[in-house]
């Protein structure tokens, strides 16, 4: 049977963001509850290993995750993990499921923290064993201590690649090459240089591919993948002075068995849509974001508070700091105090640390072309079997929005409900139609949030 | 910009859809237009079962015509998975079991072709529903389509006979002139027509006040839940015999898609609510997914570890009789055919016949004062 939590506030997401709203919000007195699907908490930033002496059981993101996991649970906060929400109802009412069945949260003020995902391309050749996201990688490098494949490529675009790269060789994969979409790393150098605080840590992240001596290339994307069980081969073509790929000039890196693309990040924005949260697009912040307030981290929706990636990608740093922002802030609200002059100096440095993630996610905007590396074979929703060409064919005939091309063709409407396919059905609509990502909306996430067996949804609700 | 048709449908739902197929077959000059995506409002939401049993006694000649018409559709046209698989209605206590008794005999007087079943007879027909029901009736003509490729089937065929569709282009008002109705005003041009004909569900009252006209339709919110695809386990379309009959009393319908998803729903509020509330769509209720997914597991207990996952909400055009209004309205020209209240797909076929045989001063088929627009209040929803 359902097991049942009350609580002042519900934190969801216990990655950066969420463990400093927690935190924040249980020192001021209040009863918090955080839940979050993974087993372990910390989220993809703070990721912790759940095979025992791996490589990355002392490194210092782990450990600093296990600290502000320590400091949370210190101040108080109740820890739901492997809980995974699926229905938000109105009055605070949060329907999850964990392992052992139906978990019922009620509170009086939600903070949502559900972070990113990445943003996955497809191409000829995507749907491939083998074939994954950076993200997708590292997770599976970090928490099992395998690597993604004995011999990577890894392309894309953006500064996640870094890391990344450096989880594939420490966890003894060999890197054949790194293949970033822009033509340079120059841009990113000024805009590093007045941020005396990222010195050290750009660094670290660069010292273990050279010392590598990894292959680097520049201003290439991947435009198809190949093998018979199991990626075998990868196709890459230099982007020409409009940003296009060039697929005359195309080159094929052979003897591979794992490909890593990404580029860069999503909001995570399924519960804050279900909640009714108003949201935008902001192309630099990765794409749809919960809109908030930025000095407390209020939704337009009275009680729901969001922070984090979900309002716009970042990463760690500011994730951190709107959380606790965020945690102040609701929990002055519950306690009708005023946290405006503690928050003060946090949103100083939100702004500070946004404006370098703002100029950051500029300088790595993913290249456009998609349209053009997508044969009509190419499946974009791998859940309901849809083709670009099938894709091409409503747009053809009218359709010129996500929720339009989604009702006639079903892309989005399997099991992951677009969390892989949206990203390129966005671009494919977009590129095909001439509109604007901003103007082609999104898929509208309902409830359930996440697929749910019906014996626990019975179990669930009363 | 301006343009011109003879006949301008607002719609392109199932029923906007039909009538402009209809109408274009017939030869007119049709222009269908449509505020969104065709069949996204409220048809693509729907369940669309193609049946007559257990709906309205005095419509049962319409009703039969339509499932036929469906047919028919299927063997000329084809294209939008038209399954014959007929409909079950389940019986939970003896007065239900009366109510359904009754029903059987008037359909059966009236040809169609529908039986009580036993148990054991419901498991022969419906391997997987062993739940403990009392009995079933089963009308074995009844049948279901998909909505989408319904719609795209119907506005193909229009298309076909010449008929133009606009799509996100929404008719803000009506244009009449000196008693006669001389278009629609969209947000960035005027499109004129001898006659218009509103098939914009919820909406269509909206556009009617705007000419002072103030027709009894209000939206009511629908809702509907899946689940992943899984093997074929469900045959029939699964419905709920009712003692107290009518929607406001309840029901359920339950069957699975081509694709192998369950698509399910019991709905035992009365979900009636206020004109501009089809403008925004909110979340399905708790106490919703609750009934619906409460009576699949009692029906289905076997189907308790598949996964639910999706719901959806639309907003249906509710009349106070449960019926269309279709007909003459107000000034010359204008035509109604709106009021699903959420079984508008069977009909859809009998209603494009219909505003076909008025509209070109035919006689009608079927009895149209079921249906008369004005039928509901001593003066005439005439304009003021």
């Amino acid at each position: 049977m359902r097991r049942r939590h009350t609580c002042d506030i519900v934190v969801v997401g216990a990655g950066p963001a969420g463990l400093s709203a927690a935190q924040a919000a249980a020192e001021k007195g209040l009863d918090v509850v955080v839940v979050d699907a993974n087993s372990r908490p910390g989220g993809q930033y703070y990721m912790q290993p759940l095979a025992a002496g791996s490589a990355f059981a002392r490194s210092t993101q782990v450990m600093r995750g296990k600290t502000e996991v320590r400091n949370a649970t210190a101040a108080g906060v109740t820890m739901l993990l492997a809980t995974e929400v699926w229905g938000a109802f109105p009055g605070f009412v949060f329907h999850a499921q964990d392992p052992d069945g139906a978990v019922c949260i009620e509170s009086k003020a939600v903070i949502v923290a559900t972070g990113a995902h990445d943003r996955v391309q497809a191409f000829p050749g995507w749907t491939l064993p083998g074939v994954m996201t950076p993200g997708a990688g590292q997770r599976l490098a970090k928490t099992s201590g395998v690597p993604p494949g004995r011999r990577t490529v890894l392309a894309g675009s953006g500064p996640f690649l870094l890391p990344v790269a450096g989880t594939v060789l420490k966890a003894g994969g060999t890197l054949v090459e790194v293949v970033e979409a822009r033509s340079s790393l120059l841009p990113t150098l000024p805009l590093i240089a007045v941020h005396p605080d990222k010195w050290l840590e750009t660094l670290r992240l660069v010292f273990p591919i050279l010392a590598a001596r990894t292959r680097l290339r520049f201003g290439e994307v991947v435009v198809a993948a190949s093998g018979e069980e199991r990626v075998r081969e990868v196709e890459l073509a230099p982007l020409d002075a409009g940003g296009q790929p060039d697929l005359a000039r195309r080159r094929v890196v052979s003897d591979i068995d794992a490909l890593l693309v990404g580029f860069g990040f999503q909001p995570q924005i399924e519960l804050t849509a279900v909640l009714g949260c108003r949201h935008h697009f902001d192309e630099e912040a990765g794409g749809w974001c919960c809109t908030v307030m930025r000095d407390c981290g209020a939704t337009d929706i009275c009680g729901v508070f969001a922070a984090g990636e979900v309002c716009g990608v970042g990463g760690a740093v500011p994730a951190a700091l709107s959380g606790r922002i965020a945690g102040l802030a609701a929990a002055g609200q519950i306690l009708d105090e005023e946290t405006a002059l503690e928050r003060r100096s946090l949103v100083r440095r939100l702004q500070r640390a946004r404006r370098f993630a703002g100029g950051l996610n500029r300088r790595f905007m993913p290249p456009s072309g998609v349209a053009e590396i997508l044969s009509d074979e190419t499946i974009i929703c791998r859940c309901e079997d849809v083709t670009a060409g099938e894709i091409r064919k409503e747009i053809a005939g009218g359709m010129d929005t996500i929720h339009g091309v989604k009702l006639w063709t079903r892309a989005g409407m399997g099991p992951c409900q677009a969390r892989f396919c949206g990203w390129s059905l966005a671009r494919l609509v977009a590129e095909e139609t001439g509109k604007t990502m901003g103007e082609i909306g999104f898929s509208r996430p309902r409830i359930p949030l996440r697929p749910v067996p019906l014996n626990v949804v019975r179990d669930s609700i009363l | 910009m301006s343009r011109t048709a003879e006949v301008i449908v607002v719609g392109a739902g199932i029923v906007g859809s039909a009538i402009g197929a209809e109408l274009a077959l017939l030869g007119h000059d049709v222009m269908i237009v449509e505020q969104g995506v065709p069949g996204a409002a409220v048809s693509g939401a729907s369940l669309a079962c193609i049946g007559s049993h257990m709906i309205d006694v005095e419509e049962l000649p319409l009703l039969a015509w339509a499932r036929d018409a469906w047919r028919t559709l299927d063997e000329e046209v084809g294209g939008f998975d038209y399954n014959p698989c007929g409909q079950l209605r389940f019986v939970l206590n003896k007065q239900d079991l009366a109510v359904a008794r009754a029903w059987i005999e008037v359909e059966r007087s009236a040809g169609l072709n529908v039986e009580l079943l036993v148990p054991a007879q419901v498991r022969e027909v419906e391997p997987s529903l062993t739940g403990p029901v009392l009995a079933a009736s089963w009308s074995r003509d009844d049948a279901v389509v998909n909505p989408f490729l319904a719609v795209r089937a119907l506005l193909d065929r229009a298309r076909d006979c010449g008929a133009r569709l606009e799509t996100h282009c929404r008719v803000d008002s009506l244009i009449e002139r000196e008693g006669k109705i001389a278009g629609v005003r969209c947000a960035t041009t005027d499109m004129s027509a001898e006659h218009v004909v509103l098939a914009a569900g919820p909406w269509t009252a909206r556009l009617a006040a705007g000419l002072g006209m103030n027709l009894p339709i209000r939206p009511r919110k629908a809702q509907c839940l899946a689940t992943v695809r899984i093997p074929p386990s469900i045959r029939r379309v699964v419905g709920a015999c009712e003692s107290d009959g009518g929607v406001e009393a309840g029901y359920t319908q339950i069957q699975q898609t081509r694709n192998g998803q369950v698509l399910f729903n019991t709905v035992l509020a009365d979900g009636l609510v206020d004109d501009g509330a089809q403008d925004r769509i909110p979340e399905v209720d708790a106490a919703f997914i609750r009934d619906s997914v409460g009576t699949l597991l009692f029906l289905f207990p076997d189907l308790r570890s598949v996964r639910l996952l999706r719901s959806w909400v639309r907003f249906e055009a509710v009349t106070p009789d449960n019926r269309f209004l279709i007909g003459p309205l107000g000034p010359e020209g204008l035509w109604v055919a709106a009021g699903d209240c959420g079984a508008g797909f069977t009909r859809a076929p009998a209603i494009a016949r219909l505003i076909g045989q008025m509209l070109g001063d035919d006689r009608p088929a079927f009895d149209t004062t079921l249906y008369a627009p004005d039928r509901f209040s001593c003066e005439s929803p005439t304009s003021t």
